[in-house]
């Protein structure tokens, strides 16, 4: 897999969500904006080998995490894992049916990309609640049926966003060298 | 040449990077403040790209009008009642101070200008009783040390209840003072002086006898004094001992409550001296340091 590649991408993906990303979001509908780090996790996890795609995961996450208002506590600290857990656990999921479906078809980016958010937001709920049980740390609040259903929303507008991302993506699959010397390039569907 | 080797580490490597995210996530929030280092470097290559995103994002679309939202009256409003209560409570602290400096100077208003002899400024010192022996009216009283004024108590300085001595300082803590009453058995012997209560009424000396206080285990202070000492119930005993320091001189230890003839020794009575004020039963005492000021 090229590095330098999956470093720019991770780059505007961080940049997209932290700046950019405001352009398309839904003010009347509770503020319901798309994010770019799920399209690519989703396709570094469709196309590249399992462990460099769980490792890019984490990593992906951990930047996710170390980025403003992702995680944030008291005096600065960011809270490391809550993305970074849920990119794996997505990354696995998306390991164990990559073999199933059809890879290079940018409908499956977009359904991968919108279960990874709702998936990504269940492990973030469980990290931080198992966070709230250890004395030491506050309890976890927050969650709501407002906040499921503004979470169902940016899953579909993140799904809508995968179509242009992904096919960004795809087409520039040869930049991206993700076939290793050991791999098979038939088994790409 | 076979991938094998690295691809094995890479295998092991993953579930102990996985176990520490997971360590750190359960980390409490202090331990956590490094990571506001590593944001602000791993920002670095992202911020200048989201400079420029924002830039565009506040081209494309400005940032709405608070007038702009369909619930902008309801949000006014819960601002509104926020603001509100917001000033209302600190209207009531602010008041709840005003109050506690208002007991303050009720409290210096009531010395006596004896007190003033002091070279240093009279201290207010709140009480803070962590724990008393109800049956035990002079028992050791805990006063909480206040920032600041650590340097100005010292040892045997006399606390104060209006007019009346209530105590010395028995030991200036790190963050507590020990009052020792001056009817604790420990005070030791305290010279005084018996002087009528109304001094201008009839005709009795100003100062009716000199005596040596002695503290009781209950509370009160004896001395005997000559029967032919012209003492009442209700005289003031005050302080005359070169011990103590000596603005404390002439402020009022207590009152005669009784005087009984001594079966052992005709000649002489038994007097009963009792405190008027009792450090616990106040809110605040006056303590008159004579340590140094407490540099700014």
């Amino acid at each position: 897999m090229n590095v330098i590649v999956v470093i720019v991408a991770s780059i505007l993906a961080l940049a997209f969500d932290s700046s950019f990303a405001g352009i398309f979001t839904l003010r009347f509908t509770g503020s319901i904006t798309p994010q770019a780090m799920p399209c690519l996790v989703v396709f570094i996890a469709l196309f590249a080998p399992e462990t460099t795609a769980l490792f890019v995961a984490l990593a992906l996450g951990i930047l996710v995490d170390l980025s403003p208002g992702h995680g944030q506590l008291s005096a600065g600290a960011h809270l490391i894992g809550p993305n970074a857990l849920g990119f794996v656990i997505t990354t696995l999921l998306i390991l164990k049916l990559r073999n199933v479906v059809f890879r290079r078809r940018i409908l499956t980016i977009c359904f991968f990309t919108a279960g990874a958010v709702i998936l990504t937001a269940a492990v973030q709920a469980f990290v931080l609640i198992t966070r709230g049980f250890m004395p030491w740390n506050p309890p976890a609040i927050g969650g709501g049926l407002g906040e499921f259903a503004k979470l169902f929303g940016t899953a579909i507008y993140t799904g809508l966003l995968a179509v242009p991302l992904g096919w960004c993506f795809l087409s520039t699959i040869g930049v991206w060298k993700f076939h290793s010397p050991t791999g098979r390039r038939a088994t790409w569907r | 040449m076979s991938n094998y080797g690295t691809f094995r580490n890479r295998t092991k490597a993953l579930p102990l990077a996985i176990v520490v995210t997971i360590m750190f996530a359960m980390f409490p929030a202090s331990w956590l403040g490094w990571t506001s280092d590593i944001a602000d470097l791993v920002r670095v290559p992202v911020t200048p790209l989201s400079h420029v995103g924002m830039m565009i994002k506040s081209w494309v679309r400005p940032a709405i009008e608070p007038s702009d939202l369909p619930t902008d009256g309801q949000e006014r409003q819960e601002l509104a009642v926020a603001e509100r209560d917001h000033y209302r409570q600190l209207y009531h602290s602010q008041m709840l101070r005003a109050t506690e400096f208002a007991d303050q100077l009720r409290v210096l208003q009531s010395l006596p200008e004896s007190a003033l002899r002091n070279p240093m400024p009279p201290l207010v010192v709140p009480l803070d009783l962590t724990g008393i022996k109800p049956n035990d009216a002079s028992g050791v009283v805990e006063l909480k040390l206040s920032r600041g004024i650590a340097e100005r108590i010292l040892d045997g300085d006399i606390v104060l209840v209006g007019r009346d001595i209530v105590g010395r300082i028995a030991r200036v803590g790190m963050t507590r003072v020990e009052l020792l009453p001056t009817s604790h058995k420990d005070s030791g012997f305290i010279r005084a002086g018996i002087v009528p209560a109304h001094p201008l009424e009839g005709s009795r000396p100003p100062l009716l006898a000199e005596i040596l206080l002695q503290p009781t285990s209950n509370g009160y202070l004896t001395t005997e004094i000559s029967s032919t000492r012209d003492i009442q119930e209700n005289d003031l005993v005050v302080l005359d001992d070169p011990a103590w320091s000596i603005s404390g001189n002439g402020l009022v230890l207590g009152i005669v409550t009784s005087i009984t003839s001594l079966d052992e020794a005709p000649l002489r009575n038994m007097v009963t001296v009792t405190p008027r004020q009792r450090a616990r039963e106040h809110a605040r005492v006056v303590v008159l340091g004579t340590g140094k000021e407490a540099s700014q």
